[in-house]
């Protein structure tokens, strides 16, 4: 009962079995096709979603801009760079920056002397 | 050491069905089977990224949890156990509660976070503008010493590349050591946030050192290898102790009982819990970059500006440019800065190998290994209606 026989031409059974499996395939790989496009559609409104009630959180910030922020002027002054405001001190580069790479067993051994003094 | 560095944060349970979708995610193709075979993570290729977890149809990936650590510790009445939560958090977690995406849940989150027990209840977003701070700072340095100003020879090469995302990290160190020397010495918000909590707050609250427990909370898997990385220790102990998801403090909210949603709205405790609108956009691809140029453009100028909005930096699109003319009152004319934003790191290779060739006119890249930014991390609430 195969579809494509020997013979020149179809019958009409053939041809409606034939139509019909080529219908069904069609409607199928549309399905498909429209869940794709729908979860992809889903999956960037959600992020839109989410970085939108950031930007309208920001709007509503009192302060906008990280060097205002007077907490972050107050560690410096009282902290990391007594009596001034200075990023990249000292003390803010051995707390506040690190190494990659090759370079971070040093930085271990570094801060492992510098525990040792303390 | 913890058991992470040799099991892995992200790893694929039995319930895998082997539908090779994740293969398909993952930024470094470090997911490899045969179909109808049980997938497999290969540790040293592994970012952490989690982006095979949350895309995964069947939830058959899991990352590795801390949650019993942090329960012992709030449990423990010697410990003074504070905690950070990162911007995207607060823009998610809503979610786990019905609420709709975007929701901004942090005043509820940081009254939640106190009925846990936590005993000082800060904000990551203190230690974003700190990283503004140091890594604007840092900018400017390259900047001078590319131009030849004097005093700044030790500064580092041109394009600098941020470096808050532990995903993209650990990529650079694996993939393209060369590259290393661009990327900013500033560690990352959650990172800078254990140093401080360790030896600031002690001085200024007179507590033991010994005595805290820094907690994150983290829209991001990688941050729980991040925190675990060896170097991480220069208050003197291990920085940040533990990190947990917004995932799982969803979940612990609900394990205590607590009515999230009727919570009244609660402030983060002063010190180290205050913040900008610059540091809350760091939960978006852009944002870094965004909040940096406000920052750079006034200390470089001199002057206030009218619109802090850089709407030209933000969008989806996974690469984005834009040049910004600075007024730089020290050198008395404008400079053009062009910067590069990279959301996903399967779009990253052609602007570092760029960088390596010296095509690049980039002065900054801000390179994010999620799709979106921290917002859609692998910590992130797992939106089951986009299957």
């Amino acid at each position: 009962m195969s579809i494509f026989t020997e013979k020149d031409g179809i019958t009409r059974r053939q041809f409606f079995k034939g139509a019909g499996m080529l219908a069904f395939t069609a409607v199928v790989a549309g399905v498909f096709a429209k869940v794709g496009v729908d979860v992809f559609a889903a999956s960037d409104d959600y992020i839109q979603k989410r970085a939108e009630g950031l930007y309208t959180l920001d709007e509503q910030m009192a302060i906008r801009k990280s060097h205002e922020n007077p907490e972050i002027l107050q560690i410096y002054k009282d902290f990391l760079s007594p009596g001034e405001i200075k990023p990249v001190s000292e003390k803010a580069h051995h707390l506040l920056h690190t190494r990659y790479g090759k370079d971070i067993p040093g930085l271990i051994e570094e801060l492992a002397t510098h525990h040792d003094a303390a | 050491m913890s058991t992470v560095s040799t099991t892995g944060i992200i790893t694929v349970s039995n319930e895998c069905k082997a539908c090779d979708h994740c293969t398909f995610i993952c930024p470094t193709g470090a997911i490899s089977g045969k179909l109808g075979e049980k997938h497999h993570i290969e540790l040293k290729k592994c970012i952490n990224c989690g982006q095979c977890l949350i895309n995964c149809p069947f939830g058959a990936i899991e990352d590795y949890s801390m949650v019993n650590e942090v329960k012992a510790a709030l449990a423990d009445p010697k410990k003074f156990v504070v905690v950070q939560e990162a911007p995207a958090v607060r823009v998610a977690l809503g979610e786990e509660f019905g609420l709709a995406p975007g929701t901004n849940v942090k005043n509820k989150m940081y009254a939640a976070l106190r009925k846990l027990g936590f005993d000082k209840v800060y904000d990551t977003e203190f230690t974003a503008d700190l990283t503004i701070m140091e890594e604007g700072t840092e900018l400017i340095h390259r900047v001078f010493n590319a131009l030849g100003v004097e005093g700044f020879e030790n500064s580092g090469p041109l394009p600098q590349f941020t470096s808050c995302c532990p995903a993209w990290i650990k990529y650079a160190e694996d993939k393209y050591p060369h590259v290393l020397p661009h990327i900013s010495s500033a560690k990352s918000p959650q990172q800078m946030f254990g140093p401080v909590a360790k030896t600031y707050l002690p001085e200024k609250l007179n507590i033991n050192p010994a005595d805290i427990t820094v907690v994150s909370v983290m829209p991001c898997t990688a941050k729980k290898y991040e925190c675990d990385r060896p170097e991480f220790m220069s208050s003197g102990f291990k920085d940040v102790d533990y990190v947990v998801t917004t995932r799982e403090l969803a979940q612990m909210i609900k394990d205590a009982g607590i009515d999230f949603l009727n919570l009244s709205d609660e402030k983060a405790d002063k010190l180290i819990g205050l913040s900008t609108g610059a540091a809350t956009i760091f939960g978006a691809t852009g944002g870094v970059m965004e909040a940096a140029l406000r920052t750079a453009y006034e200390l470089l100028s001199g002057q206030t500006l009218d619109k802090v909005d850089f709407k030209a930096v933000r969008g989806l699109a996974p690469v984005r440019e834009a040049t910004v003319e600075i007024p730089v009152k020290a050198l008395g004319k404008a400079l053009p800065v062009n910067v590069c934003i990279v959301t996903g790191l399967k779009h990253v290779d052609t602007v570092i190998e760029d960088v390596l060739a010296g095509r690049s006119n980039y002065h900054f890249i801000e390179v994010m290994n999620c799709p979106g930014g921290c917002i859609n991390g692998g910590g992130q609430p797992i939106r089951r209606d986009t299957y």
